[in-house]
């Protein structure tokens, strides 16, 4: 007995949408069985969360304050996988970005006010480009896999970051300690009221917005469509795989920069080590959000916020119900198997079969 | 790379949690818990205490010595206890420690370095509570700081590996190149040298506080270059492990690392919190508390040696206590004169102590260590 | 030959190995009966040594027989064939043709006595080819049986004894070659009863629109693959390209399309040098292109009609507003094609992978007709479509050619050239053997010319 997976001709667009909420609902009921194991009521838990991230102002607050870099790296994953061009690179490109916006700062320019804002974006999304643009080189010139060279520049780019808060720019009185000084107030981005929802979220709307329309609607996103569907047709219909790629790469870099610099700039209010959180970087979970939301503008911006409230929720739990943090991470390891695995059945189907004596009988 | 795995793991989910907000909608609404402490029976305020830690609470290190000292005082029947695993250093911490502000907790410990602006800033938030965090230096009138000498033990525990060595070299497997770090390096050193003139410690940084393979791979590393005795500064127990593989010796850290290697861990400088915990706690349940930044040694108990081993001969042990109250007594301390630096230079002259403030933005290395720091 | 390897296995009849019938149920078995199997693409390691990649998988592996004595074992039969290639070196560091010879001394390592060779020289330079051959002729003295499967037929007059023609996969006629020729092996591939239905051709050429001369470009592999072509198409007129599969149609196609670059020679379309142009160009002036490779070339399988129904004209102003594309434009087009050139679909969204052959190539000829262009490219139309879609085929270039385009038609389908085109030219390795009129050709010398002769020696 064999199994194989084969690929299905037609996809129903209801499977599309249905499987991924029927995967979500399967893993909670799964996810149920681990809370009463662990002596949890498990619908309390699931409310806890979607109360905290969803039910309060303060707590949907945060929900779009760690949405915003994950909607801007998203976005940029978005483009270059809708061009099939994996860039797995974005984290690096976001530590470039907020490099980039710091040495504007390190400058010591003052700047007149609000010219300090733009010029930290300038440098953020340049340097993220830039960074982005050595593996589009190397793939249009060498033909190197892109996988590899965006994954390992991202641990060059966060060697480079730290090399830096280590050493020149570390903040003379922190006792040695890897950071830079706190950025002066006109570096700072605007937030709104009390919260920590900062300028970096309405860029993130209007951007998806050119997104959309550049991806959705423009001549030049159909020739990355294309690009991204046949390569050959590409070719036969007269566009330059290499000039798009290289362009696609400027603007999925610049936004990842730009994730960093707003990032810095709106919440850390400095450079340090852990601006993209090691439990959860905003660059790697940015793929997954551009894979889940069907490399969509509009998906991104939705699943990047609900992304947003697991994490903000599952602190929550932690908090309230006094959860051990390894079950609240098991949970959403769980409810990924099952989005990523009814996402692989909803495109293919499991064929059982004995290969030989079924070719032979016939 | 378990780290990047985990975290893909924690955040894609979300993706359909409005539909358990369907499922769920029973749950939703309500307003957040305003939990105001309540008045205790007997006099004094009722403590409800908050430990933000850095990692898992886990099997051993630093957040375990935490954790067990959370535990103690937890005893105590004017007082509750919280904690949170796993918070991320940097700004993300800000969301934990307001949570728990806002669940009316009126003592908050911070227990890591990268927590320090987030506490100041929720602090500025909540003036009526108390708010103490572990290892920094920035203090408010609601926050103060605490950590421990713990270059002290470490000096003894030098003591002990320059007793114990054949080779002359020990291997000291240190963290992230910051003061603490380099302290503890260079007190070790000091201890050694003390007893054994000629030996070296040779440093490898893995710029890491928990990933057991680079940390082994680094102890692997020292050993292979002849250290038979190797010192760490990380949480995991994998340099221990590393050691005993080979035959050789090691000194633990953070807490009791010798059920991991028994037949290698000596002994380990560790932490006992409950000492500050205890005299926190104390303070605010009387209300006697105001901003303070502490740093107590061995006088206090809040660092100490772990148990020797069997290995540790009588008289290594009689001299290293000897030491001890030495410097419990006052008489002396570590970072006394004559010390040179790496150069050989003069860094401390013949009958000068080092100053706390020096001590506290260390940056160079003793004469002995082998390497240098990291930029 | 994935029958007789085990891959596939057979419907119905049998196989016999030296007179005895024998079932093959796997690749194993066929090895175990002494067949070994040369592929097109090599099944190499490259990062493994000769001997290595050699002895992989067998049962005992270098493990049990020790590396010196497979190498020795090599280095034997690397002798004894002549297949000389070092048993040491890395598969990364041969030449194409050392790797060939690395799949055949592993074919004979396992003791093969029937060798099957698919295609072996399509990926070898004149000289390793020639190499090849030497060795063939070394084993069939010393007792092997080989098979070899060629398209080329001057190499298969060459090499073989015996040739079994094979046309649509029935045998057709097994002959000695002693006792035929090219020309008539070549009658048996294209098929004798050639049916005449010419189309009407008009009376009158336009001007030249496709001017090509001593045109030479490489092939996918880096090797010469077009070699000083040179031919004119007027207005109005239908050029066949006849020629045995895989003798430069492919790249000529790309090369009048802008899809490959010359390395020598000019191209001029419609009066403008084009020699170095891009496809954009070639678009933008008018070529439209019809090629053989539907699914993997011609269309974006996930798209709907409406996209790919603009795949090529989405540059024009009709389907802009802005930088934007009027995607309610392309639409309304879309389903006037739909209309005009009755392709069954669902509706025009629907993606064009499921659309069946037949509708898929009216859907891309559709596209390409409706185009203003002044020089129609077209590949293997017909190939794979049932009668009533080749014949709407046909009859939509017969139109097209009365309406003033100069069209190049490649095809592999005599009866189709002859009954459409004006004038047949035939390649043969990359090179135009002649150019000959429809209406007089004759089948025999076309077939000549197929298998390598030059129009010259054909009509004497």
């Amino acid at each position: 007995m064999a199994i194989r997976l084969e690929r299905r001709l037609e996809r129903s667009r209801q499977l599309e949408y249905l499987v991924p909420v029927l995967s979500v609902l399967l893993s909670l009921v799964v996810c149920a069985f681990l809370l009463l194991a662990n002596g949890n009521n498990p619908l309390v838990a699931y409310g806890a969360m979607m109360k905290e991230a969803f039910g309060t102002s303060y707590g949907f607050a945060e929900v779009l304050v760690k949405a915003t870099p994950l909607i801007l790296c998203g976005l940029g994953v978005m483009l270059a996988f809708k061009m099939l061009f994996w860039n797995i690179g974005a984290e690096g490109q976001l530590h470039m970005g907020a490099w980039g916006a710091t040495a504007v700062v390190m400058t010591g320019w003052e700047g007149s006010g609000w010219l300090m804002i733009p010029a930290m974006m300038i440098a953020g999304m340049a340097c993220g480009a830039l960074w982005a643009l050595i593996p589009a080189y190397l793939k249009v010139k060498l033909n190197c896999n892109e996988i590899i060279t965006t994954l390992l520049l991202n641990y060059v780019a966060i060697l480079w970051v730290a090399h830096f808060i280590y050493g020149p720019w570390k903040d003379p009185v922190s006792f040695g300690f890897p950071m830079t000084k706190l950025f002066p107030e006109g570096a700072q981005l605007m937030r709104f009221g009390d919260s920590r929802v900062h300028l970096g979220f309405v860029f993130a709307l209007i951007i998806a917005l050119i997104l959309y329309l550049l991806q959705e609607k423009s001549r030049w996103g159909f020739e990355v469509a294309v690009t991204g569907g046949n390569p050959k047709a590409a070719e036969y219909a007269g566009m330059s795989t290499g000039r798009n790629i290289l362009l696609v790469m400027i603007i999925s870099g610049g936004l990842a920069g730009l994730a960093g610099m707003v990032e810095i700039s709106g919440i850390q209010l400095k450079l340090l080590k852990d601006i993209s959180p090691h439990a959860a970087p905003y660059g790697y979970t940015a793929i997954i959000i551009a894979w889940l939301a069907r490399r969509n503008p509009w998906g991104v911006l939705l699943v990047s916020i609900l992304m947003g409230g697991l994490y903000v929720g599952g602190e929550t739990v932690q908090i309230t119900m006094k959860l051990p943090v390894n079950i609240v991470l098991i949970i959403q390891a769980l409810i990924l198997f099952f989005v990523l695995g009814g996402d692989i059945l909803a495109r293919y189907r499991v064929v059982f079969s004995r290969p030989r004596e079924a070719l032979g009988g016939g | 790379m378990s780290r990047q795995w985990r975290s893909a793991a924690f955040t894609v989910p979300a993706v359909f949690l409005v539909v358990a907000a369907l499922a769920l909608a029973g749950c939703g609404g309500g307003a957040p818990e305003e939990a105001a402490p309540e008045a205790a029976a007997s006099e004094g305020v009722a403590v409800k205490a908050a430990f933000v830690y850095v990692s898992p609470v886990g099997d051993a290190g630093w957040t375990l010595a935490h954790d067990n000292a959370r535990l103690k005082i937890d005893e105590l029947d004017y007082v509750e206890t919280a904690y949170t695993e796993a918070v991320p250093e940097g700004a993300d911490a800000e969301r934990t420690i307001s949570q728990y502000v806002r669940q009316g907790y009126n003592l908050i410990f911070t227990t890591s370095f990268g927590y320090m602006d987030p506490t100041i800033t929720v602090a500025a938030t909540a003036p009526e509570v108390t708010f103490m965090h572990c290892s920094g230096f920035k203090t408010a009138a609601n926050v103060g700081t605490y950590f421990g000498r713990m270059y002290q033990p470490r000096y003894l525990t030098g003591m002990i590996a320059g007793k114990m060595t054949k080779s002359k070299v020990l291997g000291y497997v240190a963290a992230h190149p910051i003061p603490e770090v380099i302290r503890g390096l260079n007190a070790f050193a000091l201890g050694a040298r003390s007893v054994n003139p000629d030996v070296k410690v040779h440093v490898v940084w893995t710029q890491t506080w928990y990933d057991p393979a680079k940390e082994r791979e680094a102890a692997e590393s020292l050993l292979d270059i002849g250290a038979d005795v190797i010192a760490q500064h990380q949480d995991t127990p994998a340099p221990q492990q590393a050691a005993e593989k080979r035959g050789n010796y090691s000194i633990g850290y953070n807490s009791d690392m010798s059920s991991f290697a028994p037949a290698a861990h000596l002994t380990a400088p560790v932490w006992n919190w409950e000492v500050i915990y205890r005299k926190v706690v104390d303070e605010v349940h009387n209300g006697t508390w105001t901003s303070y930044q502490y740093w107590g040694g061995l006088d206090d108990g809040v660092v100490g040696l772990a148990p020797y081993s069997d290995l540790v001969p009588q008289e290594v042990r009689d001299m290293v206590e000897a030491k001890k109250a030495e410097i419990v007594a006052g008489d002396w301390d570590v970072f006394t004169g004559p010390i040179n630096n790496a150069a050989g230079e003069v860094w401390v002259a013949d009958g000068e102590s080092m100053a706390d403030g020096d001590m506290l933005g260390m940056k160079d290395l003793v004469e002995g260590v082998v390497g240098t720091v990291p930029e | 030959m994935n029958v007789l390897t085990g891959i596939y296995l057979p419907e119905a009849g049998r196989i016999k190995i030296w007179g005895e019938p024998v079932q093959l149920r796997s690749p194993k078995d066929a090895i175990e009966r002494g067949i070994g199997m040369v592929h097109q693409e090599f099944k190499l390691v490259q990062t493994h040594t000769v001997t290595e990649n050699i002895v992989l998988g067998l049962g005992s592996g270098l493990a049990r027989v020790g590396e010196e004595e497979a190498r020795d074992k090599v280095a034997e039969l690397s002798e004894r064939y002549g297949l000389a290639v070092d048993p040491a070196a890395y598969i990364w560091q041969l030449s194409i043709g050392e790797q060939q010879r690395v799949e055949i001394l592993k074919s004979l390592y396992r003791g093969a006595r029937i060798l099957l060779l698919d295609e072996p020289t399509a990926v070898l330079t004149p000289q390793e080819a020639e190499d090849l051959f030497t060795t063939l002729r070394s084993m069939r003295e010393q007792g092997h049986s080989i098979v070899f499967i060629s398209h080329k037929l001057d190499e298969v007059m060459a090499i073989s004894d015996r040739v079994t023609v094979l046309r649509g996969g029935k045998n057709v006629g097994t002959l000695m070659v002693r006792d035929t020729n090219p020309q008539a092996l070549s009658n048996l591939m294209v098929g004798r009863e050639i049916k005449f239905e010419t189309f009407p051709k008009p009376e009158k050429r336009g001007a030249a629109v496709l001017e090509v001369k001593g045109v030479s470009a490489l092939n996918d592999r880096g090797l010469p693959g077009l070699t000083g072509l040179s031919f004119e198409v007027a207005a109005g007129e239908i050029l066949g390209f006849a020629g045995v599969a895989g003798n430069g149609q492919e790249e000529l196609a790309q090369v009048i399309t802008g899809l490959r670059g010359v390395t020598a020679g000019s191209l001029i379309v419609d009066g403008r040098d084009m020699t170095h142009a891009k496809a954009r160009e070639f678009i933008l002036n008018g070529v439209s292109y019809v090629p053989a490779d539907r699914h993997g070339v011609a269309v974006v399988g996930d798209m709907s009609l409406t996209n790919n129904s603009v795949l090529r004209r989405y540059r024009e102003k009709k389907f802009a507003r802005g930088p934007f594309l009027d995607f309610s434009v392309a639409a309304d087009y879309a389903k006037r094609l739909i209309e005009e050139y009755n392709i069954l679909t669902p509706s025009p969204e629907t993606a064009v992978r499921s659309l069946s052959g037949g509708n898929l190539q009216k859907a891309i000829l559709a596209r390409e007709m409706t185009t203003r262009h002044k020089l129609l490219v077209v590949m293997s139309a017909t190939r794979g479509l049932d009668v009533g879609a080749t014949e709407f085929v046909r009859q939509t270039l017969n139109e097209h050619r009365h309406e003033g385009a100069a069209i190049v038609l490649i095809s592999e389908d005599l009866e189709e050239l002859r009954s459409l085109s004006d004038r047949i030219a035939v390649l043969f390795h990359g090179e135009i053997m002649g150019i000959v009129d429809a209406a007089t050709a004759e089948i025999e010398s076309l077939g000549l010319m197929m298998a390598g002769a030059k129009q010259a020696e054909v009509t004497g």
